[in-house]
């Protein structure tokens, strides 16, 4: 389904991807582990389409498209999803429109006819009880005012009304209490299907008791150093990066 | 030594009008101090971002007849006069009679009342500041008198339709007073339209005088066309626990300046000023405030927010003034500003005079450009950019969109808001 051949990215001429190469296939669930600074968040922009990230060289697929030539809403209409690591609040747009116009572009896309306000309403509010979110939330602003597990929660409603071919889930667990952690736990599980991909990036392995990952890479100095199976997960919780040659702070001077 | 230009004389001759002697009189002496009034330049303070704008010709100085028609955009819910280039049009307005409210037309008023209402114009402004707008009182021929009655509450809003046509340039000067007495509710919409490609000015002033207690709320939408050169003046007095709301929705044209002056003279007495602009093109729009604390333990609350798009300029100056017995003031004030070009531009200026000591005030203002990282977020939801654009823009003057209290005016404010996004956001 994604296939990253060497890709290498850069911002304000730094170069922070330095030669990735992945193969993501229908079904499957990759983790992308990786010490602070070693890339892992700048990847989930670079296949999102973030335009303040230069990619300099490289290919990277979507089902054989060339996904480096889409426009960020293209991508998102092909069945890219990035549920960010820091969501952005925005006041004044109600999520409640923001999610809907959001699902009318993708039917849209897809030649599908737009929902309308009454059925949208429906199926949003059953995806917030889902997530555990309040469906009070849908009449405010777009992340206003929302706590850190809050926005967590919002950005994975949006992948479960979405329904993307590769969900990207960059820090998805971080800043949650164990509670609301087995919340996204499970909307993440709901996400796992024959027919999608997930990539998790995550600096912690604890998700990772939750959501058994079928691949684990280990992301460091904007490159990928090692990848195995969960049990990879498992021996970087237990002996740390350090294992692996690198410092976190190392890493970081790498960049 | 260069001369400072002066306001032409051509302007200084009202028309022949059929106005009880009292305002004929007023207009007179209004005309005679406007003799040799020097014209804004950009020296002037008050009009230092908008003296260029303005561009009269001696063909500008003729008074537009009441002739033409227009049309409102406004599918007008309520009561309805309408103005035609100043004068009211009797047979296209439609309002029943109200117990305890008067809606007259000047020229229709006695005598007495015409002397009694002189006595009152202009008093809710400062001539000194207005300046241009005090042309008005030089030149109108015709005007509405609003005048409730003590505990007289209207059933719905009064709209009043200032429409201005003609096939040649000319003037307009529409004229406004209202009194509610105490314990009255009032809620005045005004429309500003237009017709015509030839130069004119629409010169307007307004004014509102409430008693104690008194409620009202002033509406003020302007969607005049690119051929008007629109100066006006809302003027404001309250006395003790009288509410003012006014609600000012601009679109940019050639030149648009509106002044508001509101004086809270009784305790206990609050206002809120809501202002939205939007400017395009080569378009521009100019609001300057005033807010005078006299009183003691007065509310004031005001939030305007000018967008620009293309090389437009918008300016907005708002002024609070404390006075020295207001003390226990609460004031207020917040303007923010969005550029969506380079080539735009948007001076804004609080301005806080304070000569009492146990004040609340509170002002800020900020111009910024849309946020790229929102931006981001909504088109990796597969929202087209033209409609992130769209969402956005809109986000930051919704708030105040949705604060109008009457939905006919809302629905048209965002239609032009639609007609505008249409223009300046392009599609992919």
């Amino acid at each position: 389904m994604l296939s990253i051949k060497d890709l290498h990215a850069s911002i304000e001429g730094k170069e922070i991807l330095k030669g990735i190469n992945l193969e993501i296939r229908a079904g499957e669930v990759h983790a992308i582990m990786g010490p602070n600074g070693s890339g892992k968040s700048t990847l989930s922009q670079v296949l999102a389409g973030n335009e303040a990230f230069a990619v300099t060289s490289g290919e990277v697929t979507l089902n054989g498209e060339n996904l480096l030539e889409l426009e960020t809403e293209e991508r998102a209409r092909e069945g890219i999803f990035l549920a960010f690591q820091y969501p952005v609040e925005i006041p004044g747009v109600s999520n409640l429109q923001f999610l809907r116009t959001s699902v009318n572009a993708m039917r849209t896309h897809r030649g599908e006819k737009e929902m309308n306000a009454a059925e949208f309403m429906k199926l949003a509010k059953e995806v917030s009880r889902q997530v555990d979110l309040d469906p009070a939330f849908l009449k405010r602003g777009v992340n206003e005012g929302f706590s850190g597990g809050e926005k967590k929660r919002n950005e994975l409603m949006q992948a479960l009304l979405l329904q993307p071919k590769l969900a990207i889930l960059d820090e998805t667990d971080s800043g949650l209490d164990i509670d609301a952690l087995k919340v996204v736990a499970d909307g993440v599980n709901a996400l796992r299907a024959e027919d999608r991909a997930i990539m998790m990036v995550t600096h912690y392995q604890r998700l990772l008791n939750h959501i058994v990952p079928d691949y684990v890479h280990v992301l460091a100095g904007g490159r990928i150093i090692k990848s195995g199976g969960r049990e990879l997960a498992l021996e970087l919780e237990e002996k740390g990066y350090g294992w692996l040659g690198i410092k976190e702070d190392a890493a970081e001077a790498a960049n | 030594m260069k001369q400072a230009p002066t306001l032409s004389a051509a302007f200084l001759h009202p028309a022949g009008s059929s106005l009880p002697e009292p305002l004929l009189a007023l207009r007179k002496e209004r005309g005679t101090a406007l003799v040799d009034m020097p014209l804004p330049t950009r020296k002037t303070e008050n009009w230092k971002y908008s003296s260029k704008y303005l561009k009269l010709s001696d063909e500008m100085a003729i008074s537009l007849p009441a002739q033409g028609k227009t049309g409102s955009s406004l599918a007008v819910p309520g009561y309805k006069v309408v103005f035609r280039n100043g004068i009211m049009i009797p047979e296209a307005s439609d309002y029943p009679d109200l117990d305890g409210i008067m809606i007259s037309r000047f020229g229709d008023l006695s005598d007495a009342t015409a002397a009694d209402l002189a006595a009152k114009l202009d008093g809710t402004l400062n001539r000194n500041t207005v300046q241009l707008a005090g042309l008005n009182s030089a030149r109108f021929e015709d005007g509405l008198l609003i005048s409730l009655s003590p505990n007289a509450v209207m059933d719905q809003p009064l709209f009043i339709i200032h429409e201005v046509d003609a096939d040649a340039s000319g003037s307009a000067f529409p004229r406004v007073f209202v009194e509610a007495a105490r314990h009255s509710q009032f809620t005045l919409v005004e429309e500003y339209i237009s017709a015509g490609s030839e130069p004119v000015m629409v010169n307007t002033v307004t004014e509102f005088v409430l008693a104690d207690s008194a409620q009202v709320t002033s509406i003020r939408l302007n969607t005049e066309g690119e051929n008007v050169q629109h100066i006006g003046a809302t003027g404001v007095r309250q006395q003790r626990n009288s509410r003012f709301a006014s609600h000012c929705v601009g679109f940019g044209g050639p030149l648009r300046r509106h002044d508001l002056q509101v004086r809270l003279e009784g305790e206990g007495a609050e206002c809120k000023l809501n202002g939205v602009v939007v400017t395009q093109g080569k378009q521009h729009y100019d609001n300057h405030t005033t807010i005078e604390h006299v009183a003691a333990h007065c509310n004031s609350e005001e939030t305007y927010r000018n967008i620009a798009a293309d090389q437009s300029h918008a300016v907005f100056n708002g002024r609070i003034h404390i006075h020295q017995d207001a003390q226990k003031s609460n004031a207020n004030m917040n303007n923010k500003n969005l550029l969506l070009s380079t080539g735009a531009e948007i001076d804004t200026k609080p301005e806080l005079e304070i000569y009492a000591d146990d004040v609340k005030c509170a002002h800020g203002a900020t111009i910024g450009q849309l946020d790229e990282a929102s931006l981001f977020y909504l088109v990796s939801r597969g929202i087209s950019r033209r409609q992130a654009n769209v969402l956005l823009t809109m986000a930051f003057i919704n708030e105040l969109v949705q604060q109008i209290p009457v939905e006919a005016v809302r629905d048209t404010a965002t239609k032009r808001l639609n007609q505008f996004f249409d223009s300046t956001f392009e599609e992919a």
